[in-house]
C-alpha cells in the first residue's frame, strides 16, 4: 500500500513540477504526440473487447482508462 | 498571456533561422464538408479448446463531434455465447451426475474429465453513451451511462470524469468515478451458499436449497491518473484505481466437490428413490459479499520514427487475496504509408483467492466461503497476437487481428489429498480470438 | 554583420519585433494578424479557412493575415494546404525559433497587432463560439487611424 502511494506521489510531483523543462515539450513540438497511434485511446475497440474477455476469464479487471497527451490544442 | 508592448518597427532587422517567405496558392478557400459520425465497428470470434466457450460479438462505436472539442459517444455491443464452462467440480475416475442449474434436470460428465456445465446459449446486449466537453480552457469533463442485459443478469451504471492540464498541456491529471448497480436472477433461483446439491425436481416444483430468485450487486470504481509528456516522442501514463463491490458476488452456477479425507475421492451418494440426482456430494459455492480492490497501472508509449512501442504494467491487489501482475507490449510497425502490422504480447499472473479450494473435505468444518472456480485460483496466462491494418484512400481503416490465449493453472498442492495428488487437474484452456474491424466516417 | 549585432541586443527588446524581418514593415499602418498553425493541429482545420475569410473580407480595409507554420516536416504543411488552401501569406518556422520568440503557449496561437505595430490581442486556441468577438475586435482596430 505504502509503495503504491509513494509511486503515485512521485509520479504526480514529477508531472506537475512547474516551469520544469526536463519533461515535456513546447506546444509547437507536438507533431508526433498528435498522431493517432500515440493517443492513449488508440485501439479503443480492441481494448474494450480484451477487457471484456479478460474480465470473464480472469480474476482482476480494469484500471486503464483516460486521455491526455495528443496535440495539446485548444 | 503577458501583454508586453511589442512593436513592429521598420528599424530593427533581426535574423531568425531558417525562415522563408512563401505565398500559398491563391485559390478560394474550400468548404470542408465535414462528415458527422466517426464509426468504429468490429466483429469478434472467441473460441476455447475442447468444445468449451465460444463467443461471437459485434461492436459498433459511433462518435460525433459537435465542434470546439465537444463530442458524443454511443456504443453498442452484442455477444452470443455458447458452449460449456467448468463448474468447479473436480474430475473423478467415475462418471459424475449433476443436477443442472435450473434444478430440474441432470447431466453427466464421463470419467476422467473435468466437469463442464452446459452454459446457456445466451445473448448479451450492452449500450454505452458518453458526453465529453472542455470547460475553462484547461478542464475537460465527461459523463456517461452504461447498461447491459442478458437473460439472468442486468447492469446499469453511470460514470463521471474530470481532467485538468498543466504545464503547457504536458501534464494531465484526471479523476473518474463510476457506479454500477447490477441485478442477478439465476435460473432456478439463488443457491444457498455451501448447501448440498439436491436431486432434480419436477418442472412445477420449487428447486430446493435456494434462497430467493434474485439479488443485486453494487460496484463503485474510482480512477486517478496522471498523463505526462516525456518528450517529443514519448508519453507516460500512471493510474491508480480503487474498486469496491458489495452485494451478491457469488457465481450461482459454480460448485465444489466433497471428497473423502483419506482417498481424496468423491464421497458416494445415492439419489432419493424416484428421483435422479448427484451420485456424489457437491456443494454450491459461496463468496464474501464485499470485495475491495486496488490497482496501479503504468503505460509508456514511445515513437521510433513512425514505429510505436507501447508497454503496460498493471499490479492489482484485493481483500480476497487475489493479487495479479499484467505485463503487456504492443509494437506498431507501419508498412508503407497505408498499412501496419502490430504484434502483441501479454503475460498475466494471479494468486488464488483466500477461499479458493480445489475441493472440500468430508468431515471438515464447512468454511464460511469457498469457491473452486479456476478464475479465482492461481494461474498464469499468455497472449500472443498480431494485428494488421490498412487505411483506404478516403481515410477509412480495415483491420484484422488474431490472438492466441493460453491459461495454465497452478494446482494448490497443499490442499490435495489421496489420489488427488496424482489425478488432480485444473481446467486449463487455449483460446483463439479473431477480430475484423472497419473504421469509417459517415 | 549588422544583423548579427542586432541579434545580440535583441534580448532587451520584446520578441515580436522580428516581424519586420519578413518585409512586414510594409504592413505598417495596417492591422496584422499573426497565426501560428500546424498540420497536426485539429482546430487549425477550422481556424485557417476562417482567417482566410477575414483576410479576404477586410484586405481592402487594411487587414493583413500572416500564417506561421511550425511543422517539422514541410511536406506535412504542404499537404494540409492542399486540403485547406488559404490566400494569405504563409511562413515556415520548422525549428520553432519564431514560436520560441513569441513564447507561444499553445496551439493554435493568434496575435493581432494594431496599425502602430503594437500587440493588441493574443488568442490561444480556436473556438467557433469566439469568432464574432474576435472579428469585432479586428474591425475596431481597423477603424483606428495609424499615427505615423
Amino acid at each position: 500500500m505504502k509503495k503504491i502511494f509513494s509511486a503515485i506521489a512521485g509520479a504526480i510531483v514529477l508531472g506537475t513540477s512547474a516551469g520544469c523543462t526536463h519533461l515535456g515539450v513546447q506546444p509547437w513540438e507536438r507533431e508526433v504526440l498528435a498522431r493517432e497511434d500515440m493517443q492513449p485511446d488508440s485501439n479503443a475497440l480492441d481494448t474494450a473487447f480484451d477487457d471484456h474477455i479478460y474480465f470473464s476469464k480472469e480474476g482482476t479487471s480494469g484500471g486503464r482508462g483516460f486521455g491526455g497527451g495528443g496535440c495539446g490544442c485548444n | 498571456m503577458a501583454e508586453k508592448d511589442k512593436r513592429i518597427s521598420a528599424g530593427i532587422a533581426a535574423a531568425t533561422c531558417g525562415l522563408l517567405g512563401a505565398a500559398a496558392p491563391s485559390m478560394a478557400p474550400a468548404q470542408e464538408s465535414a462528415p458527422t459520425w466517426d464509426i468504429d465497428s468490429a466483429v469478434l470470434y472467441y473460441g476455447e479448446s475442447d468444445e468449451r466457450v465460444q463467443d461471437a460479438s459485434l461492436a459498433i462505436d459511433a462518435r460525433r463531434d459537435f465542434g470546439d472539442d465537444r463530442s458524443l459517444d454511443l456504443a453498442l455491443h452484442l455477444d452470443t455465447l455458447t458452449g460449456a464452462s467448468p463448474s468447479g467440480a473436480a474430475l473423478a475416475d467415475v462418471p459424475q451426475t449433476f443436477t443442472s442449474p435450473s434444478g430440474r434436470a441432470t447431466y453427466t460428465t464421463p470419467a476422467g474429465e473435468v466437469p463442464l456445465d452446459d452454459t446457456f446459449h445466451d445473448t448479451r446486449v450492452a449500450v454505452d453513451a458518453g458526453w465529453s466537453q472542455p470547460f475553462a480552457r484547461l478542464y475537460k469533463f465527461n459523463v456517461g451511462l452504461s447498461g447491459s442485459t442478458e437473460f439472468d443478469y442486468q447492469h446499469f451504471g453511470v460514470n463521471l470524469g474530470l481532467s485538468r492540464d498543466f504545464d503547457r498541456r504536458n501534464t494531465t491529471l484526471s479523476a473518474a468515478v463510476a457506479y454500477a448497480q447490477d441485478t442477478i436472477k439465476p435460473v432456478g433461483g439463488l443457491p444457498i451458499p455451501l448447501a448440498t446439491m439436491p436431486d432434480a425436481v419436477d418442472e412445477d416444483e420449487q428447486a430446493p436449497n435456494r434462497m430467493g430468485s434474485s439479488d443485486s450487486k453494487n460496484v463503485l470504481d474510482i480512477l486517478l491518473g496522471v498523463t505526462q509528456v516525456l518528450g517529443r516522442h514519448s508519453l507516460l501514463r500512471v493510474n491508480y484505481s480503487y474498486s469496491d463491490s458489495s452485494g451478491y458476488l457469488t457465481d450461482p452456477y459454480k460448485l465444489l466437490s466433497v471428497v473423502d479425507p483419506v482417498t481424496g475421492e468423491l464421497v458416494a451418494r445415492t439419489p432419493t428413490p424416484g428421483s435422479d440426482g448427484p451420485r456424489g456430494i457437491y456443494r454450491f459455492e459461496g463468496r464474501p459479499d464485499s470485495r475491495r480492490r486496488q490497482g496501479l497501472y503504468a503505460e509508456f508509449r514511445q515513437d521510433f520514427s513512425g514505429k510505436v512501442l507501447q508497454l503496460g504494467y498493471r499490479y492489482s491487489t484485493d481483500d480476497w487475496e487475489v493479487d495479479s501482475h499484467t505485463l503487456e507490449a504492443r509494437l506498431r510497425l507501419p508498412i508503407g504509408s497505408s498499412n501496419y502490422l502490430e504484434p502483441h504480447l501479454r503475460y498475466y499472473q494471479q494468486t488464488a483467492a483466500s477461499f479458493y479450494r480445489y475441493s472440500l473435505v468430508d468431515g471438515d468444518p464447512l468454511p464460511q466461503f469457498a469457491t473452486a472456480d479456476a478464475r479465482l485460483g492461481e494461474f498464469d496466462a499468455t497472449t500472443i497476437g498480431l494485428k494488421f491494418g490498412h487505411k483506404t484512400v478516403d481515410g477509412n481503416e480495415w483491420s484484422a487481428r488474431l490472438e492466441m490465449y493460453r491459461q495454465s493453472g497452478v494446482l494448490p498442492t497443499a490442499q490435495l489429498i489421496g489420489s488427488q495428488l496424482d489425478n488432480a487437474r485444473l481446467p486449463d484452456f487455449d483460446a483463439v480470438i479473431l477480430q475484423v474491424g472497419y473504421r469509417f466516417k459517415y | 554583420m549588422l544583423r548579427a549585432l542586432l541579434i545580440l541586443t535583441l534580448p532587451l527588446v520584446a520578441a515580436p519585433a522580428v516581424l519586420s524581418d519578413y518585409g512586414l514593415e510594409r504592413y505598417n499602418g495596417r492591422v496584422v494578424i499573426v497565426d501560428f498553425w500546424a498540420s497536426w493541429c485539429k482546430p487549425c482545420r477550422q481556424s485557417m479557412p476562417w482567417l482566410d475569410e477575414l483576410s479576404t473580407r477586410y484586405a481592402g480595409h487594411g487587414l493583413v493575415v500572416v500564417g506561421i507554420n511550425v511543422d517539422a516536416e514541410r511536406a506535412d504543411a504542404e499537404k494540409f494546404l492542399r486540403d485547406v488552401p488559404v490566400t494569405f501569406e504563409v511562413f515556415f518556422d520548422p525549428a520553432g525559433s519564431l514560436a520560441q520568440r513569441f513564447k507561444v503557449p499553445g496551439m493554435p496561437a493568434t496575435y493581432i497587432f494594431d496599425r502602430e505595430g503594437v500587440l493588441a490581442e493574443s488568442h490561444l486556441g480556436f473556438k467557433q463560439a469566439q469568432r464574432s468577438t474576435f472579428e469585432a475586435r479586428v474591425r475596431e482596430l481597423l477603424a483606428s487611424a495609424a499615427n505615423h
